[in-house]
């Protein structure tokens, strides 16, 4: 690699230990008595980072380093935001976040050795509908939504893993560039979108049909699906708003949230005062209330953030995603096959939407719905697919390179 | 106490993340700035029969169109007839559905085509050679 792109990565690595320092050894005094737990957690957290950082540079010789760094700093921000709201999560999320690498290294091998069997789209998209089905049959409800298994104490969501086999899917639906049969394909993306809409996760079922819509668009450039797409969310919408009371509820605290903030509006009323309270630079670590914001280590630990490290951090995560969704891309525009560029495009695109999804919720731009923010919120399903799907595209990185390196022999 | 320290540090977390923002912001612009380098030019062109060569950039469009990279005013062209582009190292030829087709040295393509050097590209009733460009420079002086 250029010495001198190394030389940017250690800097930034250096920075993100020191900051992932100074904020753990502040939250060990935030608690009294002094209790050096958050400490000795950010030293796992950052062994973790470490160790996955140069063992992915061995095993993979061109691995993408932007891509694990990133993420991983947006981990230790939500990190630092979960050791501060609520511990006992904080040291599950560390392990969390420690499979999370292992999978990354893992399915970037995966990736990039295996993925040259394509398997027939029909059997990603049973593969999603299953992991749709599954939690409609045998999950619990959590948060309003039915969508998680439960192991003998352990919890997991299965629509995580469905995001990857559904990217798989449209990967491989479009790879001819067109689509063989719109009856058939739009029946079967409504299908995943009405097993996601059963099971009352419609910030998933949102996510998925617009994932859906872009990949075709990229695939076919037929600006005419988009628009009829486009104006079927808008009439889904409408719909979903007069069948559903809990798509009623969502937009009403949406549109107003002062007018029954102690009832419906209350958690969107909450997470604007937060943010309000942040102002520039925040209340600086441990001074804000973000406690009064239900829900807050999951969905809406972007206004925690937001208040206890202000406008400035709260913007900063944001250009952070946009890196993650602008290296995603910057892979897609280097592949060589359709199959590889949409499916590099499908997983870039499901991140861009879900960080859109639910930054754009917690600041009232657009309804809440209940999806993660990937890397930052609580979360272990979340957490290590998130992390997959990264994998995905750095094992996609690799081929690219390869392939390019092909050329010139 | 801990107010104290928590208000020192917390211009100093902000100036941290936005190093590390910096850093990363660094590394796209040298990823934008190597791209541009290697890309827009490429060191091939194509010579038309009557000695006008157009040179290929990164996404070279070739029809009737007046939008195309390369515009040629031949009825048996389409309008948008073929498209050179680069994958890596390679530029690849790919045939835009034109009605009268798309031949490399003489067999008609199907399929986007790897070219090579010297290859003879008809289109219409126009024959087009691909050159790489460093060798324009001494066919033009044999020529003279």
């Amino acid at each position: 690699m250029d010495s001198r792109e190394e030389a940017i990565y250690n800097r930034s690595l250096a920075a993100m230990a020191l900051v992932g320092f100074l904020s753990f050894l502040l939250l060990s005094a935030y608690r009294k008595p002094l209790d050096f737990l958050p400490f000795y957690g950010a030293i796992a957290f950052l062994t973790v980072v470490f160790v996955g950082y140069f063992f992915t540079g061995w095993i993979l010789a061109n691995s993408d380093k932007f891509l694990l760094l990133l993420s991983s700093f947006l981990a230790q921000l939500g990190l630092i935001m979960l050791c501060r709201i609520n511990p006992e999560l904080f040291k599950r999320q560390v392990i969390f976040f420690a499979i999370g690498v292992a999978f990354f290294i893992l399915v970037s091998f995966f990736t990039k050795y295996l993925l040259r069997l394509e398997l027939a789209p029909f059997f990603y998209w049973v593969a999603t509908a299953a992991l749709l089905i599954l939690p409609l049959l045998f999950g619990v409800e959590k948060g309003g939504a039915k969508n998680w298994l439960v192991f003998d104490g352990f919890t997991f969501q299965p629509s995580e893993l469905a995001k990857i086999t559904f990217a798989f899917y449209l990967a491989g639906a479009l790879k001819n560039g067109r689509i063989t049969s719109l009856p058939r394909m739009a029946t079967e993306i409504l299908a995943v979108v009405g097993l996601l809409a059963l099971s009352k996760d419609l910030g998933g079922a949102m996510l998925f049909y617009f994932t859906a819509l872009i990949v075709i668009f990229v695939a076919t450039s037929r600006a005419d699906i988009l628009a009829v797409g486009g104006g079927l969310s808008a009439i889904l919408g409408v719909l979903g708003y007069y069948l559903f009371d809990h798509v009623k509820v969502r937009i009403e605290a949406w549109l107003n949230p002062w007018q029954d903030v102690p009832g419906r509006g209350y958690q969107i009323a909450q997470s604007l005062f937060a943010i309000a309270e942040g102002g520039y630079f925040g209340t600086g670590l441990g001074l804000g209330r973000p406690d009064f914001i239900p829900a807050v280590a999951t969905d809406f630990i972007f206004s925690a953030f937001a208040e206890e490290f202000g406008f400035l951090g709260a913007a900063a995560v944001v250009l952070m995603y946009f890196l993650l969704v602008y290296r995603g891309i910057r892979i897609a525009l280097r592949l060589q096959k359709n199959f590889d560029i949409l499916l590099a495009v499908g997983h870039t695109v499901m991140f861009g939407m879900q960080i859109f999804t639910i930054i754009g919720g917690v600041i009232k731009l657009i309804p809440v719905t209940g999806v993660t923010l990937p890397f930052m919120s609580y979360g272990g399903s979340s957490m290590v697919m998130s992390f997959a799907s990264l994998g995905v595209l750095n094992g996609l990185w690799q081929r690219a390179l390869e392939d390019e390196d092909d050329d010139e022999a | 106490m801990y107010e104290l320290l928590a208000q020192v540090m917390k211009f100093l977390l902000i100036g941290l993340i936005y190093y590390f923002l910096y850093n990363f912001l660094k590394l796209m612009v040298l990823d934008l700035y190597e791209e541009r380098r290697s890309s827009d030019e490429t060191d091939y062109c194509l010579r038309c029969e009557d000695g006008r060569e157009f040179p290929i950039r990164r996404v070279t469009t070739i029809g009737r169109a007046k939008d195309s990279d390369i515009v040629i005013d031949d009825p048996y062209l389409s309008s948008k007839h073929a498209m050179i582009y680069r994958r890596g190292k390679r530029l690849i030829i790919q045939d835009l559905k034109s009605t009268n087709g798309t031949y490399i040295n003489g067999r008609r393509i199907k399929k986007p085509v790897a070219l090579k050097e010297k290859d003879v590209i008809t289109m219409g009733s126009r024959k087009f050679t691909f050159l790489r460009r460093e060798a324009r420079g001494l066919e033009r002086g044999s020529d003279l």
